[in-house]
């Protein structure tokens, strides 16, 4: 038997199937990378996604609304438009918990906050049953929408198939991971694209209705004045208390639906994108909004008596093409709803319901596992959609259908606002007050709905109206009972420590203070084992490398600290993925605490870091104080002094810059370890510093990275009111002065070496004063030959002695500063001799051959025992740097008005460290004990007062090594007068 | 937290206040776009208090 099908039916299957091939193409593209990635994550494509409000209620409900309640269906706009403009005290904190413990659903956040399970599953059910009257009426437009077009029943039949491929696209497009929190960036961009598609419809037909219908804004003005005005004020006017609960239940819904929940907090990119939204919302509902009454009046220009309201779009005009629009703008809104509410409400039942029933076991498959349980829900989400339509939906109109499945899901307005204002409100006050909520919606709404009963009579209170709609009388009555026995039993009930501790994380205002505990397990390695005995071994092992990565922490990481972040990182994670009770109960029984002996302590590095992660969140007087915080921690930080400060569970709290260039170890690697944990020689100097009572521990040495440092350690506990322990400890770094410190002690000796030296030269000048005279009486009490030859070399040698004591003596009081330089002829030849001299009373180095080459007629202006002193001081240094069989020449010359003198050596030549500051102060190279550092210094000194200066070269030019110092020193002229004798005292 | 308490004292006094936009169905003194009006610029002062709390955050 051939049967035709009318060509109505295939012109709208064609309409629909085709919008639905233009949307997966969308998808496509968006997948395939086509759509520039700037655009699908541009704010505004968040913003058209939020959009999705705007479900088949919208392009039909509000119709119908405003032909019974007049301006009274703004409310659907405006209580969603006042959510998001309070977004910044409502959805923001929202969003901080959703992000910080990757909760994607209401229920997870009640599971979460409550610390039940069973409070998770509840919100679920609640969630379930009030979706699906909204879901009915995404199916009830289309298939009504299709019946009136094709002038059929077809409706219904076409409504499952159009259910089928939405189905397909949610599972393809929204479940392709088992992950359900994560922004879905191809959904999100299909989903915004439908609410293009959809908004522009209603402008279309807004523009249909004014332009072609009216004739222009004119028109409308003057049927309204004239034909229209009866019309109207024919039209019921709601009460002024009904669209205050109009306003509250729509508000509730525009972020606790479940798709709208999903979107605003699962999917939204930042902070920013979420403030942005508080504005741009309100606009795309606007012009939403603004064509509902146009549409409605120009049907009731065109026909007084119009049965079905919802659909006034098919009767502006005789033209097809307007039906097309506004089917096209039905399709897009209740295929984007179904969509979403499909994906969000499965996660919620797969989380809540299923996992909670049959917690995940170790499997191989984990993941393949949850994703086509995923999978397999959304289609049933769908599927039980149009089921309830054709159960129930087709008997009832869209406002009480709507309005059914809005007051169920206001009942979870009371937890939602005391989960974030209230920190006191508990579990008992919470379920409970939810139980009696929705009793009271079940009762007096919900079920005569399903099962098509007589409303039941309601009981006087002082809140409800016996003449107002049930759906009015049942909202204040279970709202009611909800806030008041969540109020009462939490007033008089007890709330759990982790309740607790869960409320503070949640509340916009708690003070958090988190405790820290060691954990059983000792690396992050061991992690995986432990949690392969719930996820199997593939699924354990990337899950930590997961949480792993995100933290930037290797598998090695034994730190506390980490390994706590790490915990917290997994369970979110898991969160994530099989909800939050599953994810508590496995990682509090595989990845517990240890309760041990160890001190409890407030977990301030945590804390910290969460100041940090939301310090751009902060206003006013938390922000300043959040300012003078980083303040004192820099302040800290860039100390010039090692600092570290210790929990009294010995774990590391602070470790500064100056400290982490001592010991080479960075802050970043160390803080949150234990002491104990730390490199050699920390503990054992740290563990010294806090038991040393009750002074400071000084100049301990210690050697760092293959040096020799001497530390001196301050401590002090942190104790009193407002402290949470711990001790701060101060280590300065006295190498350099304990160095020094020999270095004085050594000079001192040098100098007291020196004093002696020269009062012993000056104790021989008599001495070798008599014995000069006694060989000059030798000289003429004899005429014997060889006895005169005698007196002669006695008189040889003692002169010799006398001019090397008197080198000596004028060596011990050259370094007297208060002297001025004298303008003396000084020959550089005859200094260069003294200073030869006296280099070789010294018994080192007597293998380095030394050659004076100074010529004789170079005379210079200045001091001459100063002068000696500078080439003892250089010729010392230059016999040093000399190996075995070294040389070391001294040359001079003339060139234009100063003379030149020069020590070159072939010895090891001058450190590139120290060659920028040869010339300062205990500059050496030596060994301590063997060089005060002071010879140079004394040398350029010197120079300087001769109006000279010292060139440096090292190696010297032409040579491959050793060293040349050249003094520069004005030459004496016949003019130069001397100032001053020159000092004689020898 | 200056720009929420304007914000919030808005929204409040909006909802109490908001049932007199119906009067203007059945008004025809009334210009029928009046309600959209009055939004708009609710919307305009929402976009410029977000504005503001951009530049705060600077």
């Amino acid at each position: 038997m051939n049967v035709e099908m009318p060509v109505e039916i295939v012109g709208v299957l064609l309409l629909g199937l085709g919008y639905l091939a233009l949307l997966f193409g969308c998808g496509f593209a968006v997948e395939r990378g086509w759509v520039p990635v700037r655009i699908t994550r541009h704010p505004i494509v968040y913003t058209l996604a939020l959009g999705v409000y705007a479900s088949a209620w919208a392009i039909y409900g509000s119709v119908e609304m405003a032909a019974h309640a007049g301006f009274g269906y703004l409310a659907y706009y405006l209580g969603a438009a006042g959510a998001f403009l309070l977004a910044p005290v409502l959805l923001v904190p929202i969003q901080r918990i959703t992000r910080t413990y990757q909760l994607s659903s209401l229920a997870d956040l009640f599971a979460f906050r409550f610390r039940s399970r069973w409070a998770g599953t509840l919100v679920t059910l609640v969630s379930l049953l009030a979706v699906l009257p909204l879901l009915g009426i995404q199916v009830q437009t289309l298939s009504e929408a299709i019946n009136i077009v094709t002038a059929s029943q077809a409706g219904g039949s076409i409504a499952l198939l159009f259910c089928a491929v939405i189905a397909a696209f949610a599972v393809i497009f929204g479940a392709r991971h088992s992950q359900s929190h994560g922004r879905h960036d191809t959904l999100l961009s299909a989903i915004a694209f439908e609410s293009i598609v959809k908004l522009l419809a209603m402008l279309g037909l807004g523009a249909v209705a004014l332009w072609m219908v009216f004739d222009g804004p004119g028109d409308l003005q003057l049927w309204l004045e004239g034909p229209g005005a009866l019309l109207q004020q024919q039209t019921p006017k709601l009460d002024p208390a009904q669209w205050r609960t109009l306003l509250l239940l729509f508000f509730a819904a525009a972020f606790m639906m479940p798709h709208l929940f999903h979107i605003s907090f699962s999917e939204s990119l930042s902070r920013h994108t979420l403030l942005q939204a508080s504005w741009a919302l309100p606009l795309f509902l606007l012009l939403m909004a603004l064509p509902v009454p146009l549409i409605w009046w120009a049907a009731q220009s065109v026909n007084t008596d119009i049965p079905i309201a919802a659909y006034a779009a098919y009767l502006m005009t005789e033209h097809w093409w307007v039906g097309a629009l506004a089917f096209i703008g039905g399709l897009a809104a209740a295929s984007g709803t179904m969509i979403m509410i499909a994906l969000a409400l499965s996660g919620m039942i797969l989380n809540h319901i299923v996992l909670v029933a049959r917690p995940p076991e170790a499997r191989s498959d984990l993941y393949g596992w949850l994703l086509w349980l995923r999978r397999g829900l959304v289609v049933a989400v769908i599927i039980g959609g149009w089921l309830f339509y054709q159960w129930v939906g087709r008997h009832h109109g869209l406002i009480g259908l709507g309005l059914a499945a809005f007051v169920g899901m206001a009942q979870c307005l009371p937890g939602m606002l005391a989960l974030l204002y209230w920190p006191g409100a508990n579990r008992k006050g919470m379920v409970i007050g939810l139980i009696a909520g929705v009793g009271v919606w079940l009762w007096g709404l919900w079920l005569p709905l399903m099962l098509s009963l007589p409303v039941p009579t309601l009981p006087v209170t002082p809140l409800t109206d016996p003449g107002a709609p049930v759906w009015y009388n049942v909202t204040l009555l279970s709202l009611a009972v909800n806030i008041l026995l969540l109020i009462v039993i939490s007033l008089f009930t007890r709330i759990s420590e982790g309740e607790q501790t869960a409320a503070e994380a949640c509340s916009v205002d708690a003070v958090i203070r988190s405790k820290r505990f060691p954990l059983e397990a000792a690396t992050a390695s061991d992690f995986s084992t432990h949690l392969a005995h719930a996820l199997g071994d593939e699924a354990a092992s990337r899950e930590v490398n997961r949480a792993l990565q995100a933290l930037n922490l290797t598998p090695q990481e034994r730190r506390p600290y980490a390994l706590r972040r790490l915990r917290d990182r997994i369970q979110a994670n898991l969160s994530g993925l099989m909800g939050p009770s599953v994810a508590r109960d496995i990682v509090d029984r595989y990845l517990p605490y240890r309760h041990d002996d160890t001190p409890e302590t407030d977990d301030i590095h945590f804390v910290e870091s969460r100041l940090e992660a939301y310090r751009s969140r902060l206003t006013g007087l938390a922000r300043e104080l959040d300012g003078l915080r980083r303040h004192h921690r820099q302040t800290l930080a860039y100390l010039p002094v090692g600092l570290c400060v210790l929990g009294d569970d010995d774990e590391l709290l602070m470790w500064n810059q100056a400290l982490s260039q001592l010991s080479g170890i960075s802050g970043e690697s160390v803080i949150g370890s234990r002491r104990d944990s730390l490199p050699a020689p920390w503990p054992r100097l740290l563990g010294s510093a806090l038991e040393a009572t009750p002074g400071p521990l000084y100049k301990q040495a210690v050697a760092l990275h293959g040096r020799d440092y001497f530390l001196t350690l301050h401590k002090a506990i942190l104790s009193g009111n407002d402290s949470r322990g711990g001790s701060v400890i101060l280590i300065e770094d006295h190498t350099e002065m304990k160095w020094l410190e020999d270095e004085l002690v050594h000079a001192a000796r040098l100098a007291s070496i020196g004093q002696l030296a020269a009062g012993v030269a000056h104790e021989i000048g008599n001495p070798i004063t008599g014995i000069s005279s006694l060989a000059q009486n030798l000289r003429y009490d004899t005429n014997d030959p060889a006895l005169l030859e005698t007196a002669d070399q006695i008189q040889q040698l003692t002169q010799r002695v006398t001019k090397i004591v008197n080198s000596l003596v004028g060596f011990a009081h050259g370094g007297r500063q208060s002297v001025p330089i004298p303008a003396s002829p000084v020959a550089l030849a005859s200094i260069s001799e003294d200073a030869l001299h006296l280099i070789h009373l010294a018994r080192s180095g007597e293998d380095v051959i030394l050659t004076n080459e100074t010529p004789d007629d170079v005379v210079v202006r200045g001091d001459a025992q100063r002068l000696t002193q500078v080439m003892v001081n250089l010729l010392s240094n230059a016999r040093d740097a000399c190996d075995q069989g070294g040389e070391v020449h001294i040359t001079a010359g003339c060139q234009g008005q100063l003379a030149w003198w020069r020590i070159v050596d072939n010895g090891q030549g001058i450190d590139p460290r120290v060659r920028d500051h040869l010339f300062e102060p205990f500059t050496t190279t030596k060994p301590a004990g063997e060089g005060t550092g002071l010879g140079l210094s004394l040398a350029y000194q010197i120079i300087n007062e001769h109006q000279g200066k010292i060139d440096v070269a090292s190696p010297p030019p032409g040579q491959p090594r050793g060293t040349a110092i050249t003094l520069w020193l004005p030459l004496y002229q016949q003019d130069d007068q001397p100032t001053h004798a020159q000092d004689s005292d020898c | 937290m200056y720009v929420y308490r304007i914000m919030l004292f808005l929204v409040f006094g909006g909802y109490l206040l908001s049932p007199l936009l119906m009067n203007g169905w059945s008004d025809p003194e009334a210009a029928w776009y009046r309600p959209f009006v009055i939004w708009g610029g609710l919307i305009a002062l929402t976009l410029w208090l977000e504005q503001k709390r951009k530049l705060d955050e600077r």
